[in-house]
């Protein structure tokens, strides 16, 4: 077994700067962060604080202008596009606010894709992308479009297709945000069983009460880290209530 | 494995939206259609005109005397054809010249014909006929076969009897409810009992045999002939290919000898053979052949430049798509690969209709004129290959463009 302890994410000093026009803007500004396997960690922040560029360089979908990331053991900000293409693949599962699931595809199909880019065959895909909707309770459902699914349901089906490939963490960016309260406790009671049964989850959100699921909150301000380990308001408000710095 | 993925996905893409994939491919369809239709009709007038055509027109390993040309290729200048215009008409005599000189040959036949404007039976007539006088083995270098009743003896023609054989058209129209057998048929003023029906022969040519009338060439010279002992035409069938250019040699000799001309002049006669009209045919085919892929390269960029477009209008609609499959770990090569095999199953899907269009409408010239439509395996290839050439070609650059998205930017898109 691996150590629960042993760090999956470390980033040093992680830096992102876009050159618009004449003007630098500096959407990260140093920012050292640690996850653990089996974390279940929120980054929170509000709009313009380098949350979503610190969830696409952790999600590699970028690389960093300077700084190191170290994603489960493997430095990641030497890679190519192909080797990034790769550790996508491998390493680690995206859940998005919009599902982006293929609406002409069936929900196994859809499951699926993550394996295609694998290599993996045909019957092998089947089998495991089955098993991974079995695991978020939708065996049932497999041959439907998504169209002919609930908003839950098709959240559930992204969870499996990020699950399908047994990646080193799970990204979700904002998983609940187009989803009404009820729906979105159903999401949340699916990270945490996933987070019980070991798996190392990454929320990005801006509500309160979904960030409350988390073990941990870290909190970005101008492209810095706030807090490794923020407090939550006691008090809960209405879904969708808005981050606020004091 | 992907390759099948990219397939069945680009399939499902055409099916949904049938209608725009129609437009879209109208040019490589029209362009493949063109292709296969021209195609399988050359070839099949190609078959024709080599198996069926010039052997019925000239027989086989047969060659003609005649006064002058009647197929002429490449360029025939004015003083030739004025030159050839002037050629004597041709006499029993020379027939006599020709069996002499030819003692090898299989047959000699000659003939003489001569056209009029209708034959009668009772109140029934066939316009425009022609009569043949032949001699007893015309019908065997013509290779015409009788269908009913029997063909002209040499006792018809020593006798010269007034009697005929006729093509299977007349006997149709004159003879539409009884035998057409003892009968007699009147043209030209003079009467003829029916002993023989041709064959049918249809097709382009058929008027000539379905529509004429064989009687003795004695019978023909002492009514109908314009011309006391005039003949248009000897015909020397030979027994195998090989002997066509010696024979031809020796009775060239021996009509030249009779005609007392110096080797310094020119023939005042024709040797016609089936090479004649199959080199002019020749000409005509390889023109066609080469120039048809050509045409079709036109369709075929115009098609391209579609697809092309097409392609990069789903590039756009679908960059979310790509930036997910990418977020889920497709390299650029998964997604130039899946555009490219797209384009190509587009452009495929439609060198197959276009491949199935151009057939049929072959089918349906094979069906409605006498042109039997061929087509060779090579052709099918080229079609498809040129097919899958403008999907490659014009897929390359959209690809290419979906390929270098940047992943985020694309998720991000609308």
């Amino acid at each position: 077994m691996q150590n629960t302890n042993e760090a999956i994410i470390t980033t040093h000093n992680l830096h992102k700067h876009y050159v618009m026009g004449a003007e630098t803007v500096r959407a990260l500004n140093g920012v050292d962060v640690e996850i653990r396997r089996n974390e279940y960690v929120a980054i929170m922040g509000p709009s313009g604080s380098g949350k979503s560029t610190l969830m696409n360089l952790i999600g590699c979908l970028d690389s960093p202008t300077e700084g190191e990331y170290v994603l489960n053991g493997q430095e990641v900000q030497v890679l190519d596009d192909d080797e990034l293409a790769r550790i996508r693949n491998r390493e680690i599962g995206f859940v998005f606010q919009t599902f982006n699931l293929l609406p002409r595809a069936t929900a196994l199909h859809n499951v699926e894709l993550p394996l295609i880019y694998a290599g993996v065959r045909s019957k092998e895909r089947q089998r495991r992308a089955s098993a991974a909707l079995e695991r978020v309770a939708l065996g049932d459902r497999m041959d439907h479009k998504p169209n002919e699914l609930s908003g839950g349901q098709r959240q559930r089906v992204a969870i499996a297709r990020a699950l399908v490939n047994d990646p080193s963490i799970v990204l979700a960016d904002e998983p609940t945000g187009n989803l009404d309260s009820s729906t979105s406790e159903e999401i949340m009671d699916v990270f945490e069983s996933l987070h019980a049964a070991g798996q190392t989850i990454i929320m990005v959100t801006h509500e309160f009460d979904i960030a409350s699921h988390a073990q941990r909150v870290i909190t970005l301000v101008d492209g810095k880290i706030a807090s490794h380990n923020a407090e939550i308001p006691t008090f809960v408000g209405a879904a969708g209530h808005d981050f606020h710095i004091p | 494995m992907r390759m099948w993925e990219g397939i069945r996905l680009a399939l499902q893409q055409i099916w949904a939206q049938k209608l725009k994939s129609f437009f879209s491919l109208v040019g490589v369809i029209i362009g493949i259609t063109f292709l296969i239709a021209v195609i399988t009709i050359v070839e099949g007038m190609n078959t024709y005109v080599r198996e069926d055509f010039a052997g019925s027109l000239f027989g086989v390993n047969t060659f003609t005397v005649v006064r002058r040309a009647q197929i002429q290729t490449g360029r025939v200048d004015q003083a030739e054809r004025r030159r050839q215009a002037r050629n004597p008409d041709l006499l029993l005599r020379d027939v006599d010249v020709v069996v002499d000189a030819a003692p090898n040959a299989l047959h000699v036949a000659y003939s003489a014909d001569r056209s009029f404007g209708e034959a009668r039976y009772g109140s029934n007539s066939r316009r425009n006929v022609r009569v043949i006088g032949g001699s007893p083995e015309y019908q065997l270098v013509q290779g015409w076969k009788i269908e009913d009743g029997r063909g002209l003896t040499p006792i018809d023609e020593q006798r010269g009897l007034k009697v005929a054989v006729i093509g299977s058209q007349i006997a149709e129209r004159l003879f539409p409810t009884t035998s057409p057998i003892d009968n007699r048929v009147r043209v030209g003023g003079q009467r003829f009992r029916v002993i023989g029906v041709f064959e049918k022969q249809g097709g382009f040519i058929g008027n000539v045999r379905d529509a004429s009338i064989l009687i003795p060439f004695s019978t023909f010279n002492a009514t109908l002939s314009r011309r006391r002992n005039g003949v248009d035409e000897i015909s020397v069938k030979v027994e195998v290919e090989d002997l066509m250019e010696p024979t031809m040699a020796v009775v060239e000799g021996a009509l030249r000898r009779n005609r007392g001309l110096r080797p310094t002049e020119e023939n005042d006669f024709h040797l016609q053979t089936s090479n004649d009209l199959l080199s002019a045919w020749n000409t005509i085919n390889t023109i066609l052949l080469a120039a048809i892929p050509g045409l079709v390269s036109v369709s075929l960029v115009v098609g391209g430049i579609v697809i092309m477009n097409i392609m990069l209008l789903s590039v756009s609609d679908r960059t979310r798509e790509i930036g997910l499959r990418k977020s889920l770990g497709a390299k650029r090569r998964d997604i130039l690969f899946q555009f490219l095999t797209e384009a190509s199953t587009l452009s495929m899907v439609g060198s197959l209709i276009g491949i199935a269009v151009g057939l049929g409408l072959a089918d349906l010239v094979d069906r409605l004129s006498p042109l039997p439509a061929t087509i060779s395996v090579p052709w099918l290839v080229l079609a498809i290959v040129m097919g899958m050439g403008v999907g490659v070609t014009s897929g390359i650059y959209p690809a290419y463009r979906a390929s270098k998205l940047d992943p985020i930017e694309a998720l991000r898109s609308e």
